[in-house]
């Protein structure tokens, strides 16, 4: 040792060496209290990352411990102090430091005396690296105890479980709405009010996603379907039926039969085909004007539609005069107003898909929303829920109402209060009850939106072919409603509900007048 | 930075040390704590009061301190008739030419080495004749002030027990000694030592081993031991714990009516560094200071009366002091 700055350098060196074990023992301490606090937390408030959130903790403690270390740096008239201390040096060393600029009688003598004392000395041992006991106990009691919790069933999960299982319905059901945008937007047959469309699927779409819960994001369903039903229009079925009765009464016609063909494949083709048939009309042979007159006013009286009405009269007077270029006015008029209809259906089209679209989201998040209440949130999952056995039960009561249209096509939105004290278990909550809506229109043409629901004497694996510029297949009410009672009475029937929610099916089906009562 | 040879020769003063600790040893049997408090005291300049009931060998102490020293030596016997001119000596008439005129007969006091046997034993107006000569080494008689030969050393005798008769020393003739050490009674086997000495057919003769001016040295050499700051603040710290005002501890409060004065701090820190040197040190350390606290301290402490009901003493108060003031290192 040759002076006391090496003196210094040396337990400078020692006291980081000891410093940094102590701060390490520090860092492990705050680590591990750090994840036990996780591990109770995560038991109190549902929390997913809970892994990251613990893992975060050991880098944040070791950083701090690390800065704490870096900035503390001990002076070197607290260095010697300390060794004096330790290695019984009294005070020699520390006078030494202190005086190390002074030239007294007895100062250089001291100096001396000191580094030869220190030089018989071993430095690093006034800062000896060693663990401290309480520290390393209470690093192992909290280690066992985070151990102990993270093992331990966590009831929390469950309630985990079930919001995994929520937002991967909504994901689902969010899913099911772009697929509807999708097909509206590749149909190929644009209708104007395909923005509008796209803007109310979009709206539902966002709300379904950022929904709280799947009974939240049901909510946003139904003012959906009423905004979409808003933009049918009332009069195409009235409209197609008159077409339907014109291509019937044309079909028996020579001159008027590729014209029938034509509007039964589609209302556009059909309108070209009229058009062609009123340019055609001075050629035609005084029989077949006189045949087609007589077509046109057995259309014209079977048109519920009165512009199509008056347009068919009027051909049809002005073919029975003679006056073949009124005659073709009128059917002019007739053709265009086949484009109308064909506009119609593309949009009727359009809203029965985003409505078929919105639907399937809504038996996804239904199914969810039900599982929520009855405390089963995180069977959506398989495997999702670790804690096997926990279950919950709830109940409720829930008051519906509905809106309905001219098509019969009913939409319920319900709310439902009930007990919220789901019982069993660890985990199970009750929820909310669930509501039922109906619709009731005046039934004029019967059409029902049931994807996938098979009508008597049809086959799930034999669909009904689509209509000309049909989305879904078209049944008659009356053919269908038998089945589609049955079937969802059987449903009922076979799915762990409460009695009452099957009476509200079997109330509603009788509600919708229908004579037939459930087995 | 580091000088191959110290300018002072601190070592000379540590071998005068022990040698008038050796040849002190060959007369007083045991008591080696009071030869090295004795002996701290003459080599830091102070005045000791020795306390101790008859026949421990305090007077032979001091006798056998003069004889090793090569100084002057004088004895006073306090009794009650003492008088302050028995002590400072006094004017006189004589003749001088066939003139009568009045001479300074010069007292006792003027030696290097003044035992004031059973110092309360004398009134005090003749104890209070020793504090100008303590304190300022001089003696006033008459308009004249002379001064007392250097070194001087004055160790003084009292004993406990014996109270009736005697004048306890007021407070501020207490605190011109540097120390007051306690003679305590020796053990079995120096006991037995004693007896093997003394009882012979002859008795062990000293020899001088130091003069004045070794003395001198020896008293300057130690004041230039050098002291931490954070030693000195210890002291300082020890020094303030006496006093029931701002000490911490309870028994200081309840116990001590007036605490040690600045003289008592000046008297750790110099006998601290008295206490190095005699250990081959060249400063002060913790150590020196709580060796030297008992002797230094404890007739600066007055304590209450329910002290001495409780059967408290400063000694005690003061190991309690030591044992709760700490040894903070430096912090810059």
């Amino acid at each position: 040792m040759s002076s006391l700055e090496a003196i210094v350098r040396e337990l400078r060196k020692a006291a980081r060496r000891a410093l940094g074990a102590r701060y390490a023992a520090h860092a492990l301490v705050g680590a591990v209290a750090w994840v036990a606090a996780v591990m109770i937390l995560v038991r109190l408030v549902p929390f997913e990352r809970r892994a990251e959130l613990a893992v975060l903790g050991i880098p944040v403690a070791l950083a701090i411990a690390a800065a704490a270390w870096l900035i503390r740096r001990p002076s070197a008239a607290l260095l010697m102090a300390m060794a004096d201390i330790r290695l019984g040096l009294k005070e020699r060393l520390s006078t030494a430091w202190e005086r190390r600029a002074e030239s007294g009688p007895l100062d250089d003598a001291q100096r001396h005396d000191a580094v030869q004392h220190a030089a018989r000395a071993s430095l690093p041992a006034a800062f000896p690296v060693r663990v401290n006991r309480g520290e390393a106990t209470l690093v192992a009691i909290l280690a066992i105890f985070a151990l102990a919790l993270a093992l331990l069933p966590n009831p929390m999960d469950q309630v985990l479980a079930q919001r995994q299982a929520d937002r991967v319905s909504q994901a689902r059901a969010a899913k099911a709405v772009a697929d509807a945008k999708k097909k509206i937007a590749d149909s190929g047959k644009p209708s104007p009010k395909d923005a509008q469309i796209q803007k109310i699927l979009q709206d539902a779409q966002a709300k379904i996603h950022e929904a709280d819960s799947p009974r939240k994001a049901l909510e946003s369903i139904t003012p959906a379907e009423q905004q979409l039903q808003k933009l049918a229009d009332p009069g195409t079925p009235a409209l197609q039926s008159s077409a339907q009765n014109l291509a019937n009464a044309l079909s028996g016609t020579a001159a008027g039969r590729s014209a029938a063909q034509a509007i039964s494949t589609n209302p556009a083709k059909g309108a070209q085909s009229v058009r062609d048939l009123a340019s055609q009309l001075q050629s035609l042979s005084p029989k077949d004007r006189e045949e087609l007159a007589k077509a046109l006013a057995k259309a014209s009286q079977q048109a519920q539609n009165s512009q199509m009405r008056d347009s068919l009269s009027k051909a049809s007077s002005s073919l029975q005069s003679g006056d073949a270029a009124s005659a073709a006015q009128a059917l002019n008029d007739v053709a265009s107003q086949l484009d109308s209809l064909q506009e119609q259906e593309n949009t009727d089209q359009a809203v029965a898909a985003a409505i078929n679209g919105l639907e399937a989201a809504r038996q996804g998040l239904a199914a969810q929303a039900d599982r929520d209440a009855n405390g089963q949130g995180g069977q959506a999952n398989a495997g999702a829920s670790p804690s096997a056995g926990a279950s919950g039960s709830g109940n409720g009561t829930g008051t519906g109402n509905g809106t309905g249209n001219g098509n019969g096509n009913g939409t319920g939105n319900g709310t439902g209060t009930g007990g919220t004290g789901g019982t069993g278990g660890t985990g199970g909550t009750g929820s909310n009850g669930s509501g039922t809506g109906s619709g009731s229109g005046a039934a004029s043409t019967e059409r029902i939106y049931v994807p996938g629901q098979p009508v008597p004497g049809q086959s799930e694996n034999d669909p009904t072919p689509l209509g000309p510029g049909q989305d879904v297949p078209l049944s008659p009410y009356t053919q269908v409603i038998e089945a589609y009672q049955q079937a969802a009475l059987d449903a009922t029937d076979q799915s762990l509900i409460p009695g009452s929610e099957r009476d509200l099916v079997r109330e509603y089906f009788s509600q919708l007048g229908e004579p037939r009562a459930a087995k | 930075m580091i000088a191959e040879e110290p300018r002072v020769d601190a070592t000379r003063v540590t071998e005068l040390a022990q040698s008038l600790e050796t040849e002190l040893a060959r007369l007083i049997v045991g008591q080696k704590a009071l030869l090295r408090d004795t002996v701290i005291a003459l080599t830091a300049g102070g005045h000791v009061l020795l306390e101790g009931v008859p026949g421990l060998g305090k007077t032979v102490l001091v006798r056998s301190l003069g004889q090793t020293l090569s100084m002057s030596f004088s004895r006073i016997q306090f009794t009650p008739d003492l008088m302050p001119a028995d002590i400072v000596g006094t004017n006189i008439i004589g003749d001088t030419d066939g003139r009568r005129e009045f001479h300074y007969q010069a007292g006792p006091i003027f030696a290097n080495l003044v035992l004031a046997d059973e110092i309360n034993r004398a009134t005090p107006k003749t104890q209070s004749a020793l504090l100008e000569a303590m304190q300022e080494r001089t003696v006033t008689v008459g308009t004249q002030t002379r001064p007392l030969p250097s070194p001087f050393f004055v160790l003084a005798t009292q004993n406990p027990i014996e109270l009736e008769g005697t004048y306890p020393l007021p407070e501020a003739q207490l605190d011109r000694f540097f120390f007051k050490i306690l003679v305590p009674f020796p053990s079995e086997g120096d006991l037995l030592e004693i007896a093997r000495r003394t009882t012979g057919d002859s008795t062990p003769q000293l020899k001088s081993v130091a003069d004045a001016g070794a003395i001198l040295t020896a008293q300057r050499t130690a004041r230039e031991v050098p002291i931490a700051e954070h030693v000195l603040r210890y002291a300082a710290r020890l020094v303030s714990a006496t006093h029931p005002d701002r000490s911490e501890l309870d028994s200081v409060r309840r116990y001590v009516r007036w605490g040690a004065s600045p003289r008592g701090l000046q008297t750790l820190v110099l006998a601290g560094k008295v206490r190095a040197l005699l250990e081959g040190r060249y400063n002060v350390a913790f150590d020196d200071l709580n060796s030297v606290a008992q002797p230094a301290l404890r007739h600066r402490i007055f304590l209450q009366f329910e002290a001495e009901a409780d059967g408290i003493t400063a000694d005690r108060i003061i190991s309690e002091i030591l044992e709760h003031t700490a040894k903070e290192p430096a912090s810059k």
